[in-house]
């Protein structure tokens, strides 16, 4: 199994054995599992020339062209194509399997039904080692136990480093990234440079990128909504949860948000700019604008087809709030509770009228502190008169609580 | 919290690295410049001034583009074996920087008398703690106001010393140069704590880790040239204009910590040595925090190990490995019994210099790649840019050639 090392720079020599050249680069279309190698870079006399991988031979030690270099037509390579040394080599790719971002040390090439094809990433120490030619004699010193550290190709997604020198590549779509978990997208676009960034939240769906972006770094949002097209920025503020989207917005220059607020949809608009009137560090500040509020004198049964209806989002879903005609809090139910009813009792009856609240000024320690001393997935949040205004979830607090470099931490070594 | 937080960010990399410039190397280097010889160096930081701007506006233009830090460039573009070079130039020029910061250390406890083998193991562990903690940010921020408190303590001390500012005016645009070995040794070390690799390094993952990108150019720049241009370098004037006036003077050499910390002594009279002892060591602690830190995220970076404080140790073997190294071997080496303190600080800063050349040129020959479309380097920086590595180039083989060769 040879390493694009290995044959790079190899001699290329015409049938008599000639030499008229070194072979600069390996090329392919990368599409399908493991992409084959369709051209090959020799680097002659008078320039580079492209030539038919079909058109040459392997032999040991050097490359022979089938025919003489002048009769063979000269290739072109398409926009798509990728050249493995100058596009690929001590590049970084995303080790979709790990979800993270790595280096090219050396690419592993394999013969599959007599097609040369590009079938792995090596990312090891070993594939540096061989890169300065080190590899046998730290093997002699280490033995096997040298790791290898390869990734297979289809659970590589190579990132774009878009080289206008070689005019402009066909960019490929993302597919392999979009079916990370957001968290793990959003760790992996923090490595990536403000232009492939952009591509990416270009990309992906709305509510993957709604999802990633939350999970992005708060400083790092900001400069993402910013280099954004505005049509799309909105889209996903619209999507994302609107405390979150408030925080985003809080980020940003007035202009821009007021820009971005026109542009959301209006339900949505009005949440957030109801949130970002209060500040950062209170209840009001952290909560979110959606939860599930009922009237009274509902019936269980027609609670439970309204929440039918309304498909709320599952951390929303756990307490269900009752609410007089000036959505002034009188209760909560659980879903268990309203789930386990007759069917006919009104919620009055069936609601725990001492319901923990907070006021939106409390400070957001205070909430976590109770959050935590009462072991709620949620807590609501009222004005002096007792109207709802929100709910501060439990995922909102674990962030305050925790210190910080957790959540990096804890998702890169629980999730395998 | 993070609105605090977020505005002392904006004021930018510049900032900060305007008091970490300025840490045991650089106060011991300008001291020893200020004492040696008067305002005869004073003319080299209006250089380094203008030098500095270009170099960091170069390398905040590389990470803009890329998202980039400058390891991770240079391997794309160099290859293996030149990375492998790079790496190693930058790991033995912060190997020095780190000595320093230990030896920085253990000369500001010495004053309150306590021995450089407890200082080092004391730093040692200092470390650890800063590295440890999750919320380090703001530790840093106290030792950049401790930083500036001691910049402001140099400048007034300067200005109650009634120094001939008319003097130091003139000697700053018009060199008085004195041709001798132990002038070139120190404006070697002027140099090379001024303009230092690790600098290089920083300004661009600063950069890259923020996510700025293309169109913060105009802030970044602003901050690059107040921060390292122009603060950097005006309380290293401060500081040589407090060694000139208090210490050149009485034809004394700085020998120790307690012979640098007269420069104070207008301000403060007999606290002068408490309020140095406190500045050096909080420079010094300022330093240790960061440079192991992007030393071994250098190297990582350029290889493709995983790098970051949010790793753990088996996952992160090499980067933590490095960092280990970074904090034990200097340790170690202040250990050694009689080591002259403010020597070691100093040399460290000609080594650095003596460096810089190597690692400014990949940052020029990066500087005009096509890949950085707008932020590619212009017609005047570029030229420029080669100028700063070209004077430091010939900086370093002319010391080479008098002083190792001895020609």
């Amino acid at each position: 199994m040879p390493y694009l090392s290995e044959i790079h720079h190899r001699k290329v020599i015409e049938p008599n054995g000639n030499e008229v050249g070194t072979l600069k680069d390996l090329a392919v279309v990368p599409q399908g599992q493991f992409p084959a190698v369709q051209w090959a870079i020799v680097a002659t006399g008078d320039g580079e020339k492209v030539v038919k991988w079909s058109d040459i031979a392997q032999e040991i030690g050097h490359l022979r062209l089938r025919h003489r270099l002048e009769s063979v037509p000269d290739a072109s390579l398409p926009g798509e194509a990728l050249r493995l040394s100058r596009d690929l080599m001590d590049k970084q790719i995303v080790d979709t399997h790990g979800a993270k971002v790595v280096r090219v040390n050396d690419l592993q090439l394999s013969e599959i039904e007599g097609q040369l094809r590009l079938v792995g990433a090596d990312v090891g120490l070993r594939g540096l080692l061989r890169r300065i030619g080190a590899e046998g004699l730290a093997e002699r010193v280490f033995g096997k136990r040298l790791p290898r550290g390869i990734i297979p190709w289809h659970l590589v997604e190579p990132l774009d480093s878009n080289t206008p020198e070689h005019g402009v590549r066909v960019t490929v779509p993302r597919t392999k990234l979009a079916l990370l978990h957001p968290a793990d997208i959003a760790d992996i676009v923090e490595e990536m440079a403000a232009d492939e960034r952009r591509q990416v939240f270009e990309q992906l769906d709305v509510e993957t990128a709604a999802e990633a972006l939350s999970e992005v770094e708060p400083e790092m949002q900001a400069s993402i909504v910013t280099d954004l097209p505005e049509e799309r920025a909105a889209d996903i503020l619209d999507e994302m949860a609107p405390d979150e989207a408030a925080d985003l917005l809080q980020d940003l220059p007035v202009e821009r948000r007021e820009e971005l607020v026109e542009l959301m949809e209006k339900e949505e608009a009005e949440n957030v700019e109801e949130l970002l009137t209060y500040p950062e560090d209170t209840a009001g500040g952290i909560m979110t604008t959606d939860f599930v509020a009922l009237p009274a004198e509902l019936t269980a049964q027609q609670a439970i087809d309204r929440l039918r209806e309304l498909q709320p989002d599952p951390e929303l879903t756990y307490y269900l709030y009752v609410v007089d005609g000036q959505r002034r809090l009188d209760g909560v139910i659980s879903l268990r509770d309203l789930v386990v009813a007759k069917p006919e009792q009104k919620l009055a009856d069936v609601m725990d009228p001492h319901v923990l609240k907070v006021d939106a000024t409390a400070s957001k320690e205070d909430v976590a502190a109770l959050i935590a001393k009462y072991d709620l997935l949620a807590l609501p949040v009222v004005d002096a008169r007792r109207k709802l205004l929100g709910t501060v979830t439990v995922d909102d607090v674990v962030e305050i609580m925790l210190p910080r470099g957790w959540k990096k931490r804890s998702s890169r070594t629980l999730a395998r | 919290m993070t609105r605090l937080r977020f505005y002392l960010l904006a004021l930018g990399p510049g900032l900060v690295t305007a008091f970490a410039d300025n840490d045991a190397g650089g106060i011991t280097t300008y001291s020893i410049a200020g004492a040696q010889f008067g305002y005869g160096l004073i003319w080299v930081l209006l250089v380094t001034a203008v030098a500095l701007t270009l170099t960091q506006e170069v390398g905040a233009r590389l990470a803009l583009a890329t998202g980039q830090g400058l390891a991770g460039l240079i391997r794309e573009r160099f290859r293996v074996r030149w990375t492998a070079f790079a790496v190693l130039t930058m790991l033995v020029a912060n190997l020095g920087t780190t000595i320093a910061e230990f030896a920085g250390v253990a000369a500001a406890l010495s004053l309150f008398g306590v021995p450089p083998q407890l200082s080092a193991v004391l730093s040692a562990s200092l470390v650890v703690v800063l590295l440890a903690r999750a919320n380090f940010d703001r530790i840093q921020y106290a030792f950049v106001l401790i930083g500036a408190g001691v910049s402001i303590s140099y400048a007034v001390s300067a200005y109650l010393a009634h120094p001939d500012w008319g003097h130091a005016a003139s000697a700053l645009v018009r060199p008085e140069i004195t041709l001798s070995n132990a002038y070139f040794l120190t404006l070697v070390g002027v140099v090379g704590t001024t303009i230092t690799p690790w600098g290089q390094a920083l300004i661009q993952s600063y950069v890259a880790d923020k996510g700025l990108g293309p169109r913060d150019l105009g802030p970044v720049r602003l901050d690059v040239t107040l921060g390292s241009g122009v603060l950097t370098n005006l309380i290293a004037v401060f500081i040589v204009v407090a060694c000139a006036v208090t210490i050149f003077p009485t034809g004394a050499t700085i020998e120790s910590a307690a012979d640098a910390a007269r420069a104070l002594g207008p301000l403060v009279g007999p606290s002068a040595t408490t309020l140095f002892a406190i500045g050096l060591f909080a420079a010094s602690l300022l330093g240790l925090a960061t440079v192991p830190l992007s030393s071994a995220y250098f190297a990582c970076e350029a290889f493709g190990f995983e790098r970051g404080l949010h790793w753990r140790w088996a996952e992160a073997p090499i980067f933590y490995g490095l960092l280990t190294f970074f904090v034990a071997v200097p340790a170690l080496f202040i250990l050694i019994p009689g080591l002259p303190l403010i020597q070691v600080m100093f040399l460290a800063q000609v080594v650095n210099g003596l460096l810089l050349p190597i690692i400014l040129v990949f940052v020029m020959k990066l500087a005009r790649e096509p890949n950085l479309g707008d932020l590619r380097s212009g017609r005047v920086l570029y030229p420029l840019g080669w100028l700063v590595t070209a004077l430091a180039s010939a900086m370093s083989l002319a010391f080479v050639a008098t002083q190792v060769l001895g020609i």
